[in-house]
């Protein structure tokens, strides 16, 4: 069969736009883990802690999905028998308890961030949020030169276990100063060699950039926006001392 | 297309590393429309160089001085932007993995029609070309950190393909390749040639694309010494091209070379129970019950990018935790820990290797403890490998060739019986092949065993007795 790189393109698309995942990463944090608004916002989160599980499942991540799930359960866990334990083993129950549950649900939602947007996505989003180039440049070079670096990182090791430079090993103390040395060395050829390459290739025209990814709003991404707005109004509506819910 | 007219080029004083060599000298030379240029020569000679110049990253990226005129499509590249360049001229460059922008295949093909702010619809139209022509289906929406060299470098081929440039320079894209990917890349520089683009390719390894050539220009020292065409480059013998310093033009798979594993009469060291795999990876990369090698001779290990070569040294060398499995040497077994002061392993990039802030110091700590007299047995040491010039020197700030010398010094200091090179000849000249052959020969006079991870068929010739089919 033909190949078609834009239906190709169309298939790999997430379910989400990586703005409202972005979206509703801040919310999660701000409201599920920063606490804002206080109790008297519990209801609303906890309808949005639900939100990054249904989206795990959505985009079949299992592993992900168990994994968060099983913590959350410890968590809860925790809080369910902590009244029934005494002294120390309680006060560490509540505080294990304290923090998986309210850590858990941001964390996940930040692993769904992570796990289901790809760089080419995260910098096509960035470039619709208009953030200059001069922003968006650096940080796409950097998602490139972490897993270069980290190679390299590897290489340097191996070549001094086997040069037997080690701790306990000869001139222990300057271990850090070697390793330092041929880093720097390479990091400075890698970058350079990368950005002779993207120059030669047209990088930093004066011109609007294309980008073939394939993002943008569709009703799932609405919808879950709405649920961020809707939270942040509930909150000033609480702010200004107006009664959500009649307890 | 591209003209060169009376050009002089002198880097300047920040690009350390290129100070005192790659300048040029008056060069004139003109490259028609659909010509197929080879510049070739000895490390050094300006022949990067040149296509630097022509891809505009001389002046606007690597600074110093240039006199004359660099004319692209007629129009003089000095009042060019480079971006404006990159419409005109695409650069495959020698590093596989140093060369990308993106992480997945996909982006990276549509990377410079991107920049360009052609439209999606045009983009994905000349993509769907490139992969049908190019027949590279299976690599696309594949992460570039999991392919292997050979496809890095197919996908910067394709990538400058889809870019659409009339102009297509190659700057050592074989270096890090093995036969059959070298073979590959000759298939689609062919295609490129038949759709009657201009290609410039500076190339020590010429074998490869020796008969798709028009012409050749030698280059020694920064000027052209001699040209080659037509019948003249047809006929000209290997004695001669050695002479001017040039590599062979007869392309040899290193795996059809025909020398024993091990012959009667050898003594063997034995490697017993290696298995390898990466983490999360299923296939094991290295699977050896039981291996022979012939002690106290130059093995060569072949087999095509992937294969698990690197590995296997890595293994050998015990620098892979997981990979138990023992050796024996000399009648004595030596687990994964032992062989760390058995083995000594030269790095394809030999710069990670070296540490300190001087030459000397370099071969000082690898001196086992207690040697009397180490300073003298250091510079010893130095003046056999020729390098006792360079004792204050910054490791850092050699050459290539130079590196790979203070590491095999290293080695020989560190007194250990077993030496392991992966790759040493990569983008080297046929004089410094021949010095690192000639190396090798003396340290297996001196009772070394050599195993050498290599692509170079002409290596292999040169000096060793043994191969090893991976």
């Amino acid at each position: 069969m033909k190949y078609s790189s834009e239906s190709a393109q169309e298939k790999r698309r997430g379910f989400l736009d990586p703005r409202t995942k972005i979206a509703l990463t801040v919310c999660m944090a701000v409201f599920v883990l920063g606490g804002l608004g206080g109790t008297v916002m519990e209801p609303v989160k906890n309808a949005l802690s639900v939100l990054p599980f249904l989206l795990l499942l959505i985009e079949k991540q299992w592993n992900r999905f168990l994994r968060g799930f099983m913590m959350l359960a410890i968590g809860y866990g925790l809080l369910f028998l902590m009244p029934h334990l005494q002294g120390t083993l309680q006060f560490v129950a509540l505080m294990c308890g304290g923090i998986l549950t309210r850590f858990v649900v941001t964390v996940v939602m930040g692993e769904y961030l992570v796990g289901t947007t790809s760089v080419s996505e995260f910098i096509s989003a960035m470039e619709r949020l208009h953030m200059p180039q001069e922003i968006t440049i650096p940080m796409s070079v950097m998602f490139r030169l972490f897993p270069t670096i980290g190679a390299e990182w590897k290489s340097i090791r191996r070549a001094m276990g086997m040069r037997g430079i080690s701790l306990g090993g000869v001139r222990a103390g300057q271990l850090l100063e070697y390793q330092m040395v041929p880093m720097m060395t390479s990091s400075v050829r890698i970058g350079e060699e990368l950005s002779a390459s993207a120059l030669t290739r047209g990088l930093g025209a004066p011109v609007k950039r294309t980008n073939i990814c394939r993002i943008g709003f569709r009703i799932q991404d609405i919808l879950l926006l709405f649920v961020c707005i809707v939270t942040v109004v509930l909150w000033i509506m609480s702010l200004c001392g107006v009664a959500l819910w009649n307890n | 297309m591209v003209e060169l007219k009376n050009v002089s080029f002198r880097y300047g004083a920040e690009e350390v590393e290129d100070k005192y060599e790659n300048s040029l000298c008056e060069i004139n030379l003109t490259v028609s429309k659909g010509e197929f240029l080879l510049l070739t020569g000895p490390s050094g000679c300006g022949k990067t160089t040149i296509l630097r110049l022509i891809n505009g990253l001389i002046p606007q990226f690597y600074h110093g001085d240039v006199t004359g005129a660099v004319l692209v499509d007629g129009v003089n590249i000095s009042g060019r932007e480079l971006y404006e360049n990159a419409l005109l001229v695409g650069t495959v460059f020698q590093n596989p993995r140093t060369q990308f922008y993106n992480v997945d295949t996909t982006c990276e093909l549509a990377f410079g029609c991107e920049n360009q702010g052609v439209s999606e619809t045009e983009i994905y139209s000349r993509i769907d070309s490139t992969v049908a022509h190019f027949q590279m289906k299976d690599l696309m929406e594949r992460n570039i950190f999991h392919l292997s060299d050979g496809e890095k470098q197919k996908i910067a081929c394709a990538s400058v393909d889809v870019a659409g440039t009339e102009i297509i320079l190659l700057d050592e894209p074989s270096a890090n390749l093995d036969h059959k990917s070298t073979l590959m890349l000759r298939e689609l520089i062919k295609k490129w040639k038949d759709a009657g683009k201009t290609i410039i390719a500076a190339e020590h390894r010429i074998a490869y694309l020796w008969d798709l050539i028009d012409r050749a220009v030698i280059l020694r020292e920064g000027r052209i010494i001699r040209e080659l065409k037509g019948e003249e480059k047809d006929t000209v013998t290997i004695d001669r091209l050695k002479k001017m310093g040039l590599r062979t033009t007869i392309m040899e798979d290193p795996s059809q070379i025909k020398f024993p594993m091990i012959k009667d009469g050898d003594q063997i060291i034995s490697i017993r129970d290696f298995r390898f795999s990466y983490r999360g990876a299923e296939r094991a990369v290295i699977d050896i019950p039981e291996l022979s090698i012939a002690e106290g001779e130059i093995t060569a290990i072949v087999g095509k990018n992937g294969a698990g070569k690197t590995s296997l040294l890595n293994c050998i060398c015990g620098l892979e935790k997981r990979c138990k499995g023992t050796l024996v040497y000399k009648g004595k077994f030596y687990s994964r820990r032992d062989r760390k002061k058995l083995v000594f392993m030269v790095m394809q990039d030999t710069g990670n290797q070296l540490f300190t802030e001087s030459v000397l110091d370099e071969v000082l700590i690898s001196l086992p403890k207690g040697t009397s007299d180490e300073k003298g047995r250091a510079m010893q040491i130095l003046k056999d490998l020729d390098l006792d010039g360079f004792t204050d020197r910054h490791p850092q700030s050699l050459s290539g060739g130079q590196k790979q010398r203070l590491a095999i010094a290293c080695a020989i200091a560190s007194g250990r019986e077993i030496l392991l090179l992966d790759e040493p000849t990569s983008g080297l000249d046929y004089a410094h092949m021949e010095e690192t052959a000639q190396l090798m020969k003396n340290l297996r006079k001196k009772g070394t065993t050599i195993l050498v991870v290599t692509h170079d068929s002409e290596l292999i010739h040169n000096c060793c007795g043994r191969i090893l089919s991976v």
